[in-house]
């Protein structure tokens, strides 16, 4: 495929995207933010042009893929706004929230012209990558064309993309499954074992599609791929984060030490903070968050608040919807 | 519209829609004959129920003799009779000449066909009239005006406005003519033209007929392939995005967007043809009444179980002209006000334009608009696509709607009463509220004073955040003069008013009234500070079921 694709960030997905497209025969153009980084991917990548600004980048391109952390994504998308156009497909893989529980297609939206906005869940284990296993992922876009432009894409990679029009749903489904691999580092680190970690996973399941569903996505969207089929805590960097922050909690760290230690975004914590404060305004009732957010915040120890957690009745009767 | 672009665009509506259903057959869809058997199928059925008529004997000739040419039709032929049913239905909706309205025309009423045919102004008409104010003094046409002017030169313009009353018409053509724009193409029902008194303004409004009472797929895409010709041809257009008149009396929020995607083929085509203004744009109109004419009859059919409640009402207030007489007499009486606010406009993608007819992003850069419609670098239509472009205009129709919706004190009043009275009967339902009342009907006057004020208050809160807009008693007045207002305006009109004051304490005289002139505020979240649930809901459905 001849196409120009825009990669916008330089990051371990950014890159990750970039050596997936590589068969493909696309022109990939890569910017990041630093300089220096810039130098370092230029080195580094040989099939990848490094360009100089977004709109370098991006303004000829049929598709740009937003690789960076939600902190940073409206910055970006405002700069990118400035060379944007309606037939352009952007795709991002963003697992965070804005401060307003505001989804990241949202943000882009308010920052460009473009329409075709899609977001890549699902399991997305890049580490598979290296053992020649294929890739699984969820593509939600209101526009079909999208996925199927990006199925033709990569067709000739081990990338196997599924696709769906559940935007607000498989980015609530990646967005909360950060919190849940919070809950999940602390279950870990307390030797709570496997049943409670399938419990934990559930839970967190059943509370991103019950505020999935409040923000209009569709239960379904939870059962599929972006949902259980992202049960298993994904073997990427960020996932590996928020274990990491949910262990030394449980440790007895503290959050600010704890972020520290395991430098990089961890955006299931503004991602929990925000998602109580959603859930509190629309009455919903999300006890792992909601515990999740506490000890984030010192407000609970964490051992009792997962045991209380633990203790909850997991209701699934009806869907994964169900109303307990 | 000049009678060479009728034709013009009568030859091309027949052209496109059999090369659409060739195409379609050709993609795997229904054959051409199976397309011919539906249309049989639908139209037998609808003249079953048709009363013997000259129009309706013409039909069921035509459609045994389609039937008859069908059965034995080789694939040409069967080409050719499509096209002749394409044409048959075209020429039916551009036709606007009704035999019902010109019998009663020429025999009852000779003399306001005289006046229909010299096109004097509807000033002069109305000003006749005694007991009536001039119409040009009650219809208050509000916003965007010079913006609707200044796009209507840039490109063609589709009128998107509520619909509450068959009187939007009327009203709408009478504004239209007051901004100076020339007539706008319309879909009117039969039930409009059947009915005399509006002949004049639907012709201002340059009306087509749309038989509601059709079921055939096939008829419906001629009437959107000729919409959508109107648009390429550079006539401005009138779309109830509602499709129906509100029966709830809310703003409408839920709205049907078949017609609306004509503006994005429209748009296309236009791109495809390189005309010089291409460009389409929506613009929004709210219209805001005291009163509605067929109240009683709109809610009565909304509080039907679902699925039982009428799409097509013809026997209600507006098929007696006496009552539509003693409604508009009593109303300007009162030297009541009808609402037209026009909103700024958007494109076919949602996104606002200036003056300039230029489209902007959400930071207000320009944009390229021609580039959402590419598919391999050449304009083209596509189905699933287009349909999403054509949901977001809907959001932001219904946006404007909300925004641009003006509160006058029937809505208060109602608004006041309503929840007070649920609140008093907090243990009863709200349908069993509003069909048999609760243990109190009446309420201490100046408690009802009391929640204007408060919700006063509120409004004109939401109204300085550009959120509504506020008719002018509701706006300056105090709370005892809304109420005042209120329950005037609710004595001169309805056969039993929805509230009545005797002495210190206000009557709920009929509370599916009230629930109708209070739905009007649904959808502002007002009731959270009045400690009470939304009467509606999102889908209006819960009221649907408990009924």
């Amino acid at each position: 495929m001849s196409a120009t694709i825009a990669i916008l960030g330089g990051g371990r997905l950014a890159q990750a995207v970039a050596a997936i497209l590589e068969p493909t025969g696309a022109e990939v153009r890569m910017w990041a933010r630093r300089p220096a980084a810039r130098r370092t991917l230029q080195k580094k990548l040989t099939h990848t042009t490094v360009a100089d600004s977004v709109h370098d980048a991006a303004a000829d391109a049929a598709m740009v893929f937003f690789a960076v952390p939600a902190s940073g994504l409206r910055e970006v998308a405002a700069e990118y706004g400035d060379c944007a156009r309606g037939d352009q497909l952007v795709l991002h893989a963003t697992r965070g929230v804005e401060s307003g529980f505001r989804l990241p297609h949202a943000v882009i939206r308010a920052e460009t012209c473009v329409r075709k906005v899609g977001v890549l869940g699902g399991p997305l284990h890049f580490k598979d990558l290296t053992s020649g296993r294929p890739l699984a992922a969820v593509l939600a876009s209101r526009f079909d064309e999208t996925a199927q432009w990006v199925r033709r894409l990569t067709q000739k990679t081990p990338v196997r993309v599924h696709p769906s029009r559940d935007v607000i749903g498989v980015e609530i489904a990646g967005i909360i499954s950060n919190v849940s691999a919070l809950a999940v580092g602390m279950v870990d680190a307390l030797g709570l074992g496997d049943t409670a970690r399938g419990v934990i996973l559930t839970r967190g399941l059943l509370e991103a599609s019950r505020l999935g569903e409040a923000l209009g996505a569709e239960p379904s969207t939870f059962a599929g791929l972006a949902g259980v089929g992202d049960l298993i805590p994904r073997k990427v960097a960020a996932t590996e984060r928020h274990h990491k922050v949910g262990e030394l909690l449980a440790g007895g760290e503290t959050l600010a030490k704890a972020l520290e230690a395991v430098r990089g975004e961890v955006e299931g914590v503004l991602a929990a903070a925000e998602a109580v404060r959603i859930a509190e305004l629309r009455g919903l009732d999300l006890p792992l968050v909601h515990t999740i957010d506490m000890v984030l915040h010192g407000e609970a120890e964490a051992a009792a608040a997962i045991e209380d957690v633990l203790r909850l009745d997991l209701d699934l009767g009806g869907g994964l919807s169900a109303r307990m | 519209m000049r009678p060479e672009d009728q034709e013009r665009i009568l030859t091309e509506v027949e052209s496109r829609v059999v090369s659409h259903s060739v195409t379609a057959r050709d993609a795997g869809g229904h054959g051409l004959d199976e397309v011919l058997a539906e249309s049989i199928y639908h139209e037998t059925r609808r003249l079953k129920d048709e009363s013997d008529s000259k129009p309706a004997r013409a039909d069921r000739a035509f459609w045994r003799e389609v039937r008859g040419r069908l059965n034995r039709a080789n694939e040409r032929e069967q080409r050719e009779l499509l096209g002749r049913v394409v044409s048959r239905y075209a020429a039916e909706i551009c036709g606007n000449f009704d035999d019902r309205v010109y019998r009663l025309s020429t025999t009852v009423l000779p003399p306001a066909l005289g006046v229909l045919l010299n096109a004097v102004s509807p000033r002069k008409l109305l000003g006749g009239l005694d007991g009536a104010a001039r119409l040009d003094e009650a219809v208050v046409v509000q916003g965007e005006v010079e913006h609707l002017r200044a796009l209507h030169e840039r490109g063609t313009v589709i009128l998107c406005p509520t619909h509450v009353s068959n009187l939007d018409s009327p009203v709408l053509g009478f504004a239209i003519y007051q901004m100076g724009l020339p007539p706008f193409v319309y879909g009117a029902g039969l039930n409009l033209f059947s009915n005399p008194m509006l002949s004049f303004f639907m012709h201002n409004l340059g009306a087509y007929t749309v038989d509601r009472k059709k079921k055939d797929p096939l008829y419906k895409e001629v009437l959107k392939t000729y919409a959508g010709l109107t648009l390429e041809y550079g006539y401005d257009n009138l779309f109830f995005p509602g499709g129906t008149r509100a029966r709830s009396g809310a703003i409408e929020r839920r709205l049907k967007l078949g017609l609306l995607g004509t503006s994005i083929s429209a748009y296309v085509h236009n791109l495809e043809r390189k005309a010089a203004n291409p460009n389409v744009y929506i613009v929004p109109a709210t219209l805001s009444f005291q009163l509605v004419l067929e109240a009683e009859t709109l809610i009565d059919d909304f509080m039907k179980e679902v699925g039982k409640s009428r799409y097509i009402i013809t026997d209600d207030e507006f098929s007696k002209p006496r009552r539509i007489w003693d409604f508009a007499s009593r109303l300007f009486g009162l030297d009541s006000k009808i609402f037209v606010t026009i909103s700024r406009g958007f494109d076919p993608f949602g996104n606002p334009v200036t003056d300039d007819g230029v489209s902007l992003d959400p930071r207000g850069r320009s944009i390229d608009t021609s580039r959402y419609v590419l598919v391999d670098g050449a304009p083209a239509l596509l189905p699933q696509r287009d349909v999403e472009y054509t949901a977001e205009v809907g959001r932001r129709l219904g946006e404007a709607f909300s925004r641009d919706n003006v509160v006058q004190s029937t809505h208060v009043t109602a608004r006041v009463i309503f929840s007070l009275l649920r609140k008093e009967n907090a243990d009863v339902g709200l349908v069993r509220l509003i069909r048999v009342g609760g243990s109190r009907d009446d309420l201490e006057l100046r408690a009802v004073y009391r929640e204007t004020d408060r919700l006063l208050d509120e409004l004109r809160g939401l109204s300085s955040r550009g959120g509504i807009r506020l008719g002018p008693t509701v706006s300056s007045g105090s709370a005892e003069e809304v109420v005042d207002d209120g329950l005037r305006h609710f004595a001169i009109y309805h056969d039993s008013p929805a509230a009545q004051r005797r002495g210190d304490r206000v009557f709920a005289t009929d509370r599916m009234l009230l629930f109708y002139y209070q739905n009007r505020l649904e959808g502002y979240r007002l009731e959270r500070t009045a400690g009470l649930t939304p009467a509606l809901d999102a889908q209006h459905a819960s009221l649907g079921t408990a009924a």
